[in-house]
């Protein structure tokens, strides 16, 4: 029983994408361009060569917020997608049905359909491979060259992302629509 | 499950991948049946979710770049499910890129060399028969109807082993073939430095000492110059030097024509001229000496012909004001950085940069930033570049024997200078040589004698070194090429033996020590056996010595008088003991690691566990977070070892090198005009670089690389492709004098309007790789074969282009 | 005949209703193409669940971005006219307007056939129909507006076959109450299809309670345009003073529902652009520029509505021609609807090297999505067919 999330120090990123192959290869992730549990995004530079705006040019890493007020777990008509006893919000592949309501209904993008099962996937945290070998890092966050992650248990005073997120500012991505995130981006 | 797919329902991103036990993949690639086209009509590939016990970690080292990070790979039924960082390993500090993550994909590669081959049909066809491992040897030796093998050449050059020549691309099995190439008893050896490193390396060497790392984890304020670590990762840099960007510890300066990843990190990001730092550099120095900023203590005791450099410096007036115009940076800013800089100094960093050679005069440049460090002190020290310790291994024996008929390596004196010890192509010859001066010479017919085939081993000159035609024509006219790879490369299709390798994760390799901040050894563990009928190249050079030594000494007892005396001595047997080209590989590469360690009590077994060792591991080595590891404790890092001093043999900083005088090198760097940056109007320069997902040709064929990065585009001016009517992924024809290539327009501002850049590594021309073929521009077909004057390495940025719309 | 018994048991048929009966209509040119369009329609929906049974959801051009396509547009438009017809059969028995009651069971009916294509579409919408209806009752996913909206239509179909049936036996009590019974679970289920999309939160283009309203507004809209194609075809344009009058009167309502209907867009359009907000006002902008939405405007509410309007309900043969153009534009509606609750992409970021940044979402369906929506329209006129031959639809007046 935790309630684990994970909080970015995203301005570490350097857009290497280690965390994306890292997360196809552990979780056997299909390729394709839109089959992914995780991605780094970038904005295109502004400006004008050589005075360009260099704050422009962020690399933010992503994947799905384990929202604790879940909306695609709302939505889910046959309660397929679920929050598993860690905060994990997962999807049963057994019970999805593919209406897609929690694709739409995901204001992340976080979801996509897996090919093989045609079944809705998404991140969760390494759940069926590391955590369930009891490993306490997620793919992404071990292999990052630049440790852009920390994960843990948020229920956990003395965890180290407890500890971070007390001492240091960050913000949740589109915080105003309620949905709670458990992924915390460090300023 | 499996799933069949098509190349280009992959390419379009829609279908996937398959998860298939190794024996599933296709092994009829690159047979006879298939002829020429072996490229099949579908592939599959590796990608499988890990399970959710425990599995067996077997620790290696990454290949999949020039780093040799340290990882774990996960094996699962006997096969390979996942590659995770090795924490225990200071240099990679518990990371593994992209590349990393992906070398299950190059195991696993169905396009892989699976068989020894023959070639069947004309050169460069790529029609090849599969053979057995004695059937290449000897093919090796004694040819077929196509082509000559090693007694014939070797018989009808009299038994002149450099008539063989030996190539060889980095990894850590570099070495075993190097011993081959010295039993041989060949002078002509080339690797990747005259393409790579090479001018960067030596730069620092003469003027340092070493080249040295630079302490990014400490360093306050660094310049990044024409150093891209965000995208051609290098450990531990990357990962020192991004948690401290943007206001968190180090003030970053990025110096790049382009803007890079990097420069999206940095505080600040100049866009420099191409090819003018070494202004930039002098500039800075200027100021340095104008304001007296730089560290007199340490000039006075560390110091040679300083002020003879000084002078010329000042003499020159290579103000920032005139350097301005040159570089493109403001005067200003110049000022800025120099006060900045000294200000910071001892922890400071002008970060001496790891990358090909891109303009002419690259090797002056990288003497002046090594003096331009050293004046500030910032040596030695911790912040600065420091030299680090090293552990030692035990050597062991190699064989070197001497034939009297071979001849000295196939360099021409220069006869147009005068009279002074330069070679026509170049000033110095290192050990590595001159790539494309040997090849350029050898298609000019200036040898000094025929040299009538090559052994290459992980190396692929078709697609790694500017002008790929003439590479192709070289390798064409060469009566026998031998390849040792694991994939069917671009040169591979002109080899006429193949030899397939096992890739990395199927082999042990020699012990590797590695020097630094926090020095450790490390070795590379077989993690399963090699698939297929490929061998490590230890086991390949065995069997093929085993083959072909008692022969070829057969052949040098006609020509070699040496050879005759000794056996009249001594003996046949005796003498043909210091000839026995099986005598470096009688062992197995786990016995000569253990031999390398034998001093270390306990190091073997944890080198086998663990994959590293250093001494006190256990005491130093602690985990400090989810993320973090302690190595050493901070009083025990080797920060300083020397006390600044250099490693030079005068234990000085050589500002001045008279004896390059002599071979019409500037003793000093001075700049001259003719380094000015100029494109004719309508045409660009053409900048070439890496990228995170991507190493070179060595990763085209990489599926999951691919997935990532799918082809490579060409860079553009936004403004400038306004202009011409070019819009996102238009088709570009690239042309040059040389050649052609085609790939898709990437209109960015991230690019002055008179330059094009886009990532080598592209646009092979294999059929047998199902990714990589005619995938995106080869950036060599267009680069033109320039090369810089001292070491004759190949200048990369030297090439203007031409661009249109297809 | 097992089936002919069990749907006997439920609606009488016809004693004289046979296969020989069913292929018994007049050979004019007219009935005769009606014949091969209503094959073909059918060829169609056949060659497409055939693609969808052998490729499943890669038969269809959706994507993680725009993971809703035309068949959930298809599905609403079939099962929102029904809705509408529900509703319209409803104003004679339940709500007493005298005018509509003879026109009950045939637009019982209609309500029927024109939900069970919308179903048909559905199934092959949802990948996995059968774990649907497993799940549904095992694990109810009780804050899920498509969890409602199943049960409900499930509800829907029994209420009104059954409110069919006790018609045809002339129970008008039970036909009364299970016509309400079924009135209600209707409008509760199709505003609750219209949910399902309003409490996407993350989209502000479809977020808030517009679009239930807009549902059950539209809905009585498309119904009434299918009654007058409907009974235009079936007197061939020339109604007998009985259907002439309950056709202007409904072309009444029509004309008061379209205004409201033109109100409602206007105020949404207005409020959306009013103040600039990020991803609502730029929505409603590439909106209202859009061709499609402008030909459904036209075509669907100001032509219809003009024509009323001048003829005072009365121009039937020009409302039966503007129905057809109605319906497709209302179809095109649906579609359209679905598609503006996707376009903004929910991240804006590049997420591979060479690609340029997310902007619009671009959708258009796929062969096969077409062939399935427009190819259960076949059903829908079959259906009409054959139950016109089995079924009693006119209205004995005994009351
Ligand atoms: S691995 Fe780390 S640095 Fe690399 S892209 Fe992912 S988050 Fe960024
Ligand atoms: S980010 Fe999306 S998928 Fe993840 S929990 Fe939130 S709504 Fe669900
Ligand atoms: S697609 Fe699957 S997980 Fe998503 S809402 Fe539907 S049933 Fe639930
Ligand atoms: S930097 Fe990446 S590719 Fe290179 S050795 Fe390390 S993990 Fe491998």
């Amino acid at each position: 029983m935790a309630r684990y999330g994970m909080a970015l120090d995203y301005k570490n990123c350097i857009n290497c994408k280690a965390c994306e192959t890292a997360c196809k290869e552990e979780n056997g992730i299909l390729m394709g361009a839109d089959k992914h549990r995780i991605w780094v995004g970038t904005g295109e530079i502004e400006g004008q060569y050589p005075l360009l705006d260099l704050t422009s040019n962020v690399f933010h890493p992503s994947q799905c917020q384990h929202c604790d007020n879940a909306p695609c777990e709302e939505v889910c008509p046959t309660q397929a997608t679920y929050t598993d006893e860690n905060g994990v919000v997962r999807v049963n592949i057994d019970q999805c049905i593919l209406c897609s309501y929690c694709m739409n209904a995901c204001p992340y993008d976080a979801r996509y359909v897996d090919d093989r099962t045609m079944t809705v996937d998404k991140c969760n945290f390494c759940a069926e491979t590391r955590l369930a070998r009891g490993e306490t890092t997620t793919a992404c966050q071990n292999t990052c060259p630049t440790k852009v992650r920390i994960f843990g248990d948020l229920d956990d005073p003395n965890s180290e992302i407890s500890e971070v997120l007390r001492t240091r500012e960050h913000y949740s991505l589109k915080a105003h629509l309620g949905t709670k995130p458990k992924l915390f981006y460090l300023t | 499950m499996e799933v069949e797919i098509s190349r280009r329902k992959f390419l379009q991103g829609t279908v996937a991948m398959s998860v298939v036990g190794s024996a599933a993949l296709s092994t009829n690639l690159l047979s006879s049946s298939h002829g020429s086209s072996a490229k099949p009509g579908a592939v599959s590939f590796h990608n499988t979710k890990t399970g959710s016990d425990k599995g067996h970690d077997v620790a290696t080292l990454c290949e999949m770049c020039v780093n040799k990070c340290a990882a774990l790979a996960r094996v699962e039924n006997g096969v390979v499910t996942k590659l995770n960082p090795n924490p225990m390993f200071p240099k990679s500090k518990n990371m593994l890129c992209a590349r990393g993550n992906a070398g299950i994909q190059a195991l696993y590669d169905p396009d892989r060399l699976k068989f020894p081959m023959i070639r069947i049909g004309e050169k460069g066809e790529g029609k090849f028969k599969r053979v057995t491992w004695d059937e290449a040897y000897s093919a090796i030796l004694n040819g077929t109807d196509k082509f000559p093998g090693l007694s014939t050449i070797l018989e009808e050059e009299e038994d002149n082993r450099s008539s063989m020549l030996f190539c060889a691309g980095e990894g850590m099995a570099e070495h075993t073939f190097k011993q081959f190439y010295q039993a041989f008893g060949s002078a002509n050896w080339l690797n990747h430095a005259s393409i790579c490193l090479q001018t960067v390396a030596s730069g620092y060497g003469v003027t340092l000492g070493s080249y040295p790392q630079a302490d990014l984890e400490n360093a306050e304020y660094i310049i990044m110059a024409g150093a891209n670590r965000a995208e051609a990762i290098v450990t531990p840099d990357t990962m020192d030097l991004f948690k401290r960007t943007k206001g968190r510890g180090a003030k970053m300066i990025c110096i790049d024509p382009r803007f890079t990843n990097t420069s999206a990190k940095a505080d600040k990001w100049l866009a420099i001229k191409p090819g003018t730092d070494l202004a930039f550099v002098l500039a800075l120095t200027y100021v340095t000496f104008t304001e007296e900023l730089q560290n007199n203590e340490y000039i006075e005791t560390h110091f040679n012909s300083y002020e003879e450099y000084k002078n010329s410096v000042l003499e020159n007036k290579y103000t920032p004001e005139w350097a301005e115009p040159i570089t493109g940076i403001k005067a200003e800013d110049i000022y800025t950085i120099a006060r900045d800089f000294a200000a910071a100094a001892p922890k400071a960093v002008y970060y001496p940069g790891r990358r090909s050679t891109f303009a002419k005069n690259d090797f002056q440049l990288r003497r002046a930033m090594a003096i331009y460090q050293a004046l500030h002190g910032a040596i030695d020290t911790k912040g600065g570049l420091i030299f680090g310790s090293k552990i030692p291994l035990k050597a062991h024996e190699g064989l070197q024997p001497l034939y009297e008929k071979a001849k000295a390596r196939a360099v021409v004196k220069s006869t147009n200078k005068e009279g002074e010890a330069g070679y026509d192509d170049c000033a110095v010859v290192s050990g590595g040589g001159s790539w494309i001066g040997w090849r350029n010479r050898f298609l000019d017919g200036k040898m000094p004698y025929k040299v009538r085939g090559m052994f290459c081993y992980k190396h692929n000159p078709m697609m790694n070194m500017p002008n790929t035609q003439k590479t192709a024509e070289m390798l064409r006219k060469m009566d026998l090429v031998v390849t040792i790879d694991t994939m069917p490369s671009d040169t591979v299709m002109y080899a006429d033996v193949v030899l397939p390798e096992c890739t990395y994760l199927e082999r042990t390799d020699p012990i590797k020590t590695f020097g630094g901040v926090e020095p450790s050894i490390a070795v590379r563990n077989k993690v399963i056996d090699p698939m297929f009928e490929s061998k490590p190249v230890m086991d390949i050079m065995k069997g093929l010595t085993t083959k072909i030594s008692k022969p070829l000494f057969e052949i040098s007892k006609k020509f070699d008088e040496e050879i005759q005396d000794l056996i009249d001595e001594d003996g046949e047997e005796e003498a043909y003991a210091e000839f026995d080209l099986t005598l470096p590989f009688l062992h197995t590469q786990e016995e000569l690691n253990h031999h390398a360690v034998a001093d270390y009590p306990g190091a073997a077994e944890k080198l086998h566990h663990d994959g590293v060792f250093y001494p006190k591991q256990d005491d130093y080595y602690k985990q400090l977070s989810a993320n973090e590891h302690q190595y050493y404790p901070e009083n025990k890092k080797s920060y300083s070892v020397r006390g600044g001093k250099p490693v030079t043999p005068s234990g000085k900083v050589e500002c001045v090198i008279g004896s390059f005088a002599s071979k019409g090198i500037d003793p000093m760097p001075v700049w001259r005009d003719e380094y000015e940056f100029s494109v004719p109007a309508g045409k660009f320069k053409l900048l070439t670089g890496r990228h995170a997902q991507f190493t070179q040709t060595g990763s085209a064929n990489n599926a999951m690389l691919i997935d990532l990065m799918p082809e490579n585009f060409i860079w553009i001016n936004k403004r400038v492709a306004a202009e011409k009517g070019i819009k996102f992924a238009d088709m570009i024809e690239v042309s040059s004098s040389i050649g052609s290539t085609r790939l898709k327009a990437y209109p960015t501002e991230k690019i002055a309007p008179d330059q094009v850049f886009f990532i080598h590594g592209f646009g092979e021309e294999s059929e047998a790789l199902t990714w990589a073929y005619k995938n995106g521009g080869n950036d060599n077909a267009i680069i033109e074969d320039t090369m810089e004057p001292v070491y004759g390495a190949a200048a990369m940025h030297e090439t203007n282009v031409s661009i249109k719309k297809v | 005949m097992a089936l002919r018994e069990l749907v006997n048991k439920i609606v009488p048929i016809k004693e004289d209703f046979s296969i020989k009966s069913l292929l018994g209509f007049k050979k004019t040119p007219l009935n005769v193409l009606v014949f091969f369009m209503i094959m073909g329609l059918l060829l169609l929906l056949v060659w497409g669940l055939a693609q969808f049974l052998m490729h499943g959801h890669h038969a269809y051009n959706v994507t993680r971005e725009h993971p809703w396509g035309l068949l959930i547009s298809g599905y609403i438009f079939f099962v929102g006219t029904s809705t509408g017809l529900c509703i319209i059969a409803s104003l004679g028995h339940v709500f007493g307007i005298k005018e509509f009651n003879h026109i009950g069971k045939r637009t019982t009916l209609l309500a029927i056939i024109t939900l069970l294509p919308g179903f048909i579409i559905i199934l092959t919408e949802i990948g996995h129909p059968v774990t649907m209806m497993i799940y549904n009752i095992l694990t109810p996913g009780i804050t899920s507006a498509i969890w409602w909206m199943g049960t409900l239509y499930g509800l829907v179909l029994t209420f009104i076959i059954l409110e069919f049936g006790f018609a045809l036996r002339g129970n008008h009590k039970w036909a009364v109450r299970l016509g309400i019974g079924g009135l209600i679970a209707d409008v509760a289920a199709f505003t609750t299809l219209g949910s399902v999309f309003a409490y996407l939160v993350a989209r502000p283009i479809a977020n808030g309670p517009f679009i239930p309203l807009y549902f059950l507004l539209t809905a009585v809209v498309s119904g009434a345009f299918f009654m007058f194609m409907i009974y235009g075809f079936k007197h061939k344009l020339n109604f007998p003073e009985e259907v002439k009058i309950t056709l202007v009167k409904l072309a009444k309502i029509l004309g008061l529902l379209l205004a409201v209907t033109m109100f409602f867009e206007w105020w949404r359009i207005i409020t959306a652009i009013y103040g600039d907000m990020p991803e609502r006002a730029d929505t409603m902008m590439r909106i209202i520029a859009s061709t499609s939405f402008q030909l459904e405007v036209l075509f669907a509410m100001v032509i219809p509505f003009v024509i009323i309007l001048v003829s005072k309900g009365t121009a039937l043969k020009a409302l039966f021609f503007s129905s057809i153009a109605a319906l497709i534009s209302i179809f095109l509606m649906r579609n359209d609807m679905v598609h503006h609750a996707q376009m903004m992409p929910m991240q804006m970021l590049k997420k591979t090297e060479y690609q340029l940044a997310p902007t619009w979402i671009e959708y258009s369906p796929s062969p096969v999505e077409w062939a399935i929506a427009v190819g259960a329209l076949g059903v829908c006129f079959l259906l009409y067919y054959v139950a016109e031959k089995a079924f009693d639809l006119d209205e004995d007046d005994h009351h």
